[in-house]
């Protein structure tokens, strides 16, 4: 957990210096009020001050039993997040080009294939249902207006 | 009297097929999302606010408030047969309610959180028309100093009361705040951090980092965990408490009513805190409390009253100030914005007819959930035999569409997935996404109030100081901070101390 604390820490220092940094680009006081520029200024100049906290922090704290457990995420499960982040960003990339049905038809297969390990047939038969269900439910039901693709659908 | 009056004529406005079916509509995903691992009721409420945009207000937040408190009373289903809490509200119910299943107790357990989360939400309102009134009559003198101060207190009781690490809270929600400057500035009205990035210009939309954070980020945990779910069945038959269950969990039920209230409407505290609280003191409470964590119904009425009069109490600084004690709130705060209401203080002028339909149908909304609850929970069990391998590709299909349906366009997605990952690694760490939510929905705001408190005082920045409310406000934030601080440096000495022995 100390570990993950001084990056998230140092992230924000990061982010900090550039909140700092961009607010000089605006006004930081008009003639009596705050300008665009006061909030960011006083924000970056806040998450700097906590971040350097944090940091004092974590050298001087030593990790608990239970906090060096729950230490980073194996790398099973980090490849398995990957995947599925993997597969959510070719949805979001195949909505607005093969249309809302078959990309979800596509990523629902993909999931449940790749990842989950159900046999192909299975796959198919639960991914046509869902997307199908889905479609109709927002669609229709809701009235949603959903991304169609070259097919027009 | 007006206060019984208002009641009345919220509930006139609240009978309509309409608003009644919201309800249903609202209970019925409410418990569902209560039962279901993966999806809480923040991300749920921030996915069907788009949905509701046609909608006429009212009935829109009807159902969204009645989703809120109806995944308290889902929450406890989960509990008590598999051993995980639907949320985090529901985690206590785990010590006593699994046991009690274990013993072949499951209906009497799920029977009693039925009842006991019926009586909290009921009493829990009562509770809220007798605060809510007096705190919006209170705050109408407030100005925008008063506001701002108002704001700085509330986002800092939050962080004390609520996230693991002080620090990481208070960094969590100055993000927030950071996140919600982009856009166009109130100040000039040009844009700011905006980057040429036309999609940036009406800023960052909370819907799409509350699905980001709650959403995709608590699907990636949970699939990550491969998640398997064997749950005890319960028959039909057996959901009855017996009258010796319920002489035993009559006065835990009026306790955890008061503490889920009080604590409820503390910013920040909240109904998980509010329900340990009150399994603390049945504890204490009890003749004998080494049955306790072993299947005592008193573990299971107390904190599960406590859980739901605490959403109760929620809504009191929701609706009377303005102030979201949490991230399911915030996001509530969010869509009333959308829905074009003020909320805050005038609320209660301007939109008195809203304000008691709502209030009204949390009378209506609870009784729906006890008909529901009680005969329907195997039914509602059913939904556990869905495995997770399929319902995950579903939820995550389901936050695209609702953030894609915002504006119709896919930056949104885009920006939810940076999010999702952003709130996997913040669950990994224990960095608490809610004071992210409400720093950016109150960010604007405070901004807003800190520009019109200086601009009428012409630049007097001891405007915040010299009105007395806003002083008050003021003086409990720093008190707050004191001690919190002088605990953290207590802390901090003892473990030096312990390290030099």
């Amino acid at each position: 957990m100390k570990k993950a604390d001084r990056i998230f820490a140092i992230i924000s220092l990061g982010l900090s210096a550039w909140l700092i940094q961009e607010s000089f680009k605006y006004d930081y006081m008009t003639t009596y009020t705050p300008g665009p520029g006061f909030h960011p200024f006083w924000l970056g100049i806040c998450l700097g001050v906590l971040s350097l906290f944090l940091i004092f922090d974590t050298v001087r704290r030593e990790d608990t039993e239970e906090e060096k457990k729950s230490y980073l995420p194996g790398k099973k499960s980090l490849i398995r997040v990957g995947l599925i982040l993997l597969i959510t960003a070719l949805l979001a990339f195949l909505m607005t080009r093969l249309g809302f049905v078959l990309s979800v038809f596509v990523f629902v297969v993909a999931i449940l294939f790749i990842l989950e390990k159900y046999n192909i047939f299975k796959s198919i038969l639960y991914s046509a249902l869902l997307s199908g269900v889905v479609f109709v439910v927002f669609r229709y039901w809701l009235e949603v207006d959903l991304p169609r693709g070259w097919l027009g659908f | 009297m007006d206060a019984v009056h208002s009641l009345m004529h919220g509930f006139a406005i609240f009978f309509t097929p309409y608003n009644l079916w919201m309800a249903v509509v609202g209970c019925f995903f409410g418990t569902l999302v209560g039962i279901l691992p993966g999806l809480g009721p923040a991300a749920t409420i921030a996915l069907l606010v788009p949905f509701t945009f046609g909608m006429n207000a009212t009935a829109a937040m009807i159902m969204i408030t009645c989703l809120y408190y109806g995944s308290k009373f889902g929450g406890s289903t989960t509990s008590i047969l598999i051993n995980i809490p639907g949320e985090n509200a529901s985690v206590v119910t785990t010590f006593d309610g699994y046991q009690m299943a274990l013993q072949g107790r499951a209906g009497a357990a799920l029977g009693i959180s039925a009842i006991g989360s019926f009586v909290g939400g009921i009493l829990g309102t009562f509770g809220l028309i007798f605060v809510a009134v007096p705190l919006a009559d209170f705050s109408l003198g407030f100005g925008p100093a008063e506001y701002f101060s108002l704001i700085v207190m509330g986002m800092l009781t939050i962080v004390f009361l609520g996230g693991k690490s002080i620090t990481k809270s208070l960094m969590s929600g100055v993000i927030g705040i950071a996140l919600g400057v982009v856009g166009t500035d109130v100040v000039q009205g040009a844009p700011r951090f905006v980057y040429n990035i036309p999609e940036l210009m009406d800023g960052i939309d909370f819907i799409v980092v509350v699905m980001g954070v709650f959403g995709i980020g608590e699907v990636l945990v949970s699939a990550e965990e491969f998640m398997k779910m064997d749950s005890i069945k319960v028959p039909f038959s057996k959901l009855w408490p017996t009258m010796k269950d319920l002489a035993d969990s009559r006065w835990p039920m009026v306790r955890g009513t008061i503490i889920g209230f009080v604590i409820g409407a503390l910013p920040g505290a909240g109904a998980t805190i509010a329900s340990f609280l009150s399994y603390g003191i049945e504890k204490s409470a009890s003749k004998d409390p080494d049955r306790f964590g072993k299947g005592a119904i008193e573990g299971v009425a107390g904190p599960e009253t406590a859980n739901n009069a605490a959403c109760s109490g929620a809504m009191a600084p929701l609706l009377a100030l303005g102030i979201p004690a949490s991230g399911a709130t915030a996001v509530m705060l969010g869509a009333l914005m959308l829905y074009g209401l003020k909320p805050g203080p005038m609320l209660f002028t301007t939109s008195p007819d809203f304000v008691w339909a709502l209030i009204a149908s949390m009378f209506v909304g609870n009784a729906i959930l006890l008909i529901m609850n009680l005969p329907m929970v195997p039914l509602f069990a059913l939904s556990l035999r869905i495995p997770y391998s399929i319902l995950y590709p579903i939820i995550i299909v389901i936050c695209m569409i609702g953030v894609y349906s915002l504006n119709g366009r896919m930056f949104d997605v885009w920006m939810m997935l940076g999010f999702g990952i952003a709130g996997y690694f913040m669950k990994k760490y224990d960095i608490s996404g809610a004071p992210l939510v409400i720093g950016l929905v109150l960010g604007p705001i405070l901004e807003q109030s800190l520009y019109r408190a200086l601009s009428l005082a012409h630049g007097d920045m001891t405007i915040f100081v010299r009105r007395p409310v806003s002083a008050t406000l003021l003086g409990i934030a720093v008190v707050m901070s004191i001690f919190v601080s002088f605990k953290s440096i207590k802390k901090v000495r003892s473990q030096l101390a312990e390290e030099d022995s």
